[in-house]
């Protein structure tokens, strides 16, 4: 049952070199590249990297939600927010460290997502997607209209970078080394969830709902746990965005951003354990490729939305593992 | 008391506009039991139709009401044949058709926002700027034939479907396609005249509403959002629901206002719209009309 299930983790990194029979050697190959990769290029493109980082994190809690529970959720430019005002207000208006700003963003995160879960996760379909879309909606409007605690329209500036066990992580190649090992942790520990049992009962729900509420899958708390895991990934990632970039507004959490981070998963594949990667590789480095022709990237982004839905169903990820397989056979 | 019968007719002509929005997304889910999440963005095509119309060409605030309507009619025309076709015949389920809608109004408005910029444009109302007074309450002309179409454009949407032999095939080609492919309903077709009809009624919401709230790139998505709440508060296939649901939300909306503060208008809308869904899903009229019919 297990052998046809998920595309094996870093599918998409191996596709030139030898597939199938030495899969392990080549992650390791390939993640050694990666590491190398802030050597030989500028630091436009580290700073795009970093971001790609950052976006995969987030994008991983839609791409759980999507692929894993069938849930489409606009929701995570909320948690996203949450993450980064708690990190900007902590470290610049309390004078608090880094960490507590995480936990607060992580917990408040977690609470609003379970507080608001527990009710709109009885939805489906339709009714749950837009719900996640009101809700991105309200949590904008707040961000906006609260400007006692998030500095509205004008933001907040001078937060600290990072810095773990005393070093300081200040510049693009720094965080690069920091938010990627990160990502492909979160990557590896959220394969590793699929093949466990929980794994085994979020793919039941998603393809036999009635089937798995039979069997005694308690379908609406599994829903909300993921829900929640997908909120603090959300928290998560921004966090580290407002630590990289160190000044916070509310153009960064608006439904463009939900919009990017919900075309991570689609176009990314939902179903594919490297998708999210691949997604937030696209929707950073698109615009930057795109920007001498202005807000073009906007058209481009929900262009590709559309084409991914009719076209690839499976994403990039479903799509490269597909062709592999078919040349391993 | 003044104050409060003013924001009441407020709450009363935005509840008409999302009435109209609502409408459109009842007919496209009647004929097609698709929640077309790009609603929203056919008043923006038609609002912008007719704005051109006026601004560019010169021509009068009837020409440019047309030329909207049959904007927005066109566009869903082309949506139906070139992309809700296709996903079709690769097996569209509820979620992909959702992501597909979606990414044409998130590609519609950014298409706008590239095209034509930031700038809020204002269209002429029918009566210009004339405006009656009511118990020391100002009601704009314009608002007012806004509520006497959009009641009769529900009217005629409710001969259209239970008199008329077209709309009565448009029905049962989405209920029973099978059924209605056996007695020669040409399925496809109606499927293709569901989003024209909805395309019309949407370039009209926004050629109507245009004059109110002014025409700009962002309006769609939040419209399709209160136009959807209005058509589930009324429950979703019945027409006369859409109207109810619509004013409902365009009162609680306004007294909200009164009460707590303009900026928040918008949370409250969007928190009604969760609420309704979770609480009402049948809607205040309905029994079961979720399933349609």
């Amino acid at each position: 049952m297990s052998q046809h299930s998920e595309p094996l983790l870093g599918v998409a990194r191996v596709t030139r070199r030898n597939p199938a029979p030495t899969v392990l050697a080549a992650i390791v190959t390939a993640v050694a590249l990666w590491g190398l990769i802030p050597l030989f290029v500028g630091r436009g493109v580290i700073d795009l990297l970093v971001f790609a980082g950052i976006y995969t994190i987030a994008g991983l809690g839609v791409t759980f939600l999507l692929g894993q529970c069938g849930i489409v959720s606009l929701a995570q430019s909320a948690f996203y927010g949450i993450g980064a005002y708690s990190a900007a207000y902590c470290t610049t208006q309390l004078g608090w460290p880094a960490p507590a700003g995480l936990s607060i963003g992580i917990a408040l995160s977690a609470a609003l997502a379970c507080a608001v879960g527990w009710p709109i996760l009885r939805l489906s379909g339709y009714f749950l997607a837009l719900a996640t879309l009101a809700l991105a909606i309200i949590a904008h409007v707040l961000f906006v209209e609260w400007d006692w605690l998030t500095g509205g329209t004008l933001g907040i500036g001078g937060i600290p970078p990072l810095e773990p066990f005393g070093l300081r992580i200040d510049t693009p190649t720094r965080f690069y080394y920091l938010v990627w090992p990160l990502a492909l942790l979160l990557l590896f520990l959220h394969a590793n969830l699929l093949r466990s049992r929980m794994g085994f009962a979020m793919r039941a729900l998603r393809d036999a709902p009635n089937a798995a509420a039979v069997v005694g899958i308690d379908v609406h708390m599994l829903k909300v746990k993921v829900f929640i895991l997908s909120a603090v990934l959300g928290s998560l990632a921004g966090t580290l965005f407002a630590h990289y970039v160190s000044f916070v507004s509310v153009d960064a959490f608006g439904i463009d951003r939900a919009i990017a981070f919900l075309l991570i998963a689609v176009l990314g594949g939902a179903r594919t354990i490297a998708g999210p990667m691949l997604g937030a590789l696209f929707v950073t480095i698109v615009p930057y490729a795109l920007s001498s022709f202005g807000d073009i990237h906007a058209v481009l982004f929900a262009v590709a939305l559309i084409v991914a839905v009719i076209f690839l169903p499976d994403g990039f990820g479903g799509r490269l593992s597909r062709l592999l397989r078919r040349r391993g056979a | 008391m003044t104050l409060f019968l003013q924001s009441v007719f407020a709450g009363l002509t935005n509840g008409f506009v999302y009435a109209l929005v609502g409408l459109g997304i009842a007919v496209v889910f009647r004929g097609t039991r698709i929640i077309n999440a790009m609603q929203g963005e056919f008043a923006l095509i038609g609002g912008l139709m007719a704005y051109l119309v006026i601004e560019r060409l010169g021509l009068s605030l009837p020409v440019a009401t047309v030329g909207g309507v049959f904007a927005g009619g066109l566009l869903g025309v082309l949506t139906e044949l070139f992309l809700v076709r296709p996903t079709r015949r690769r097996g569209g389920t509820e979620e992909s058709y959702l992501l597909l809608t979606l990414g044409i109004a998130f590609a519609i408005s950014a298409g706008v926002l590239y095209l034509f910029g930031r700038d809020s444009r204002l269209v002429p109302g029918i009566g210009g700027e004339a405006s009656a007074l009511i118990f020391d309450a100002v009601i704009r002309t314009h608002a007012i034939w806004l509520m006497i179409i959009a009641t009769t454009v529900m009217v005629l949407l409710w001969l259209f479907y239970h008199r008329t032999h077209i709309g009565l095939s448009m029905m049962a080609a989405s209920i029973d396609e099978d059924g209605a492919a056996t007695i020669g309903i040409d399925v496809a077709r109606m499927r293709t005249l569901t989003f024209l009809l909805g395309g019309l009624v949407g370039g009209l919401a926004g050629v109507l509403l245009a004059p109110l709230t002014t025409v700009h790139y962002e309006m769609g998505l939040l419209l399709t959002l209160k136009g959807f709440a209005a058509a589930i508060l009324g429950g979703l296939t019945n027409p006369f629901g859409a109207i109810v649901g619509g004013v409902t939300l365009g009162l609680l909306e306004s007294i909200a206002v009164l009460t707590v503060s303009s900026g928040y208008k918008d949370v409250i809308a969007m928190a009604i719209l969760i609420l309704i869904m979770i609480v009402l899903p049948h809607g205040m009229l309905g029994r079961g009309s979720r399933r349609g019919g």
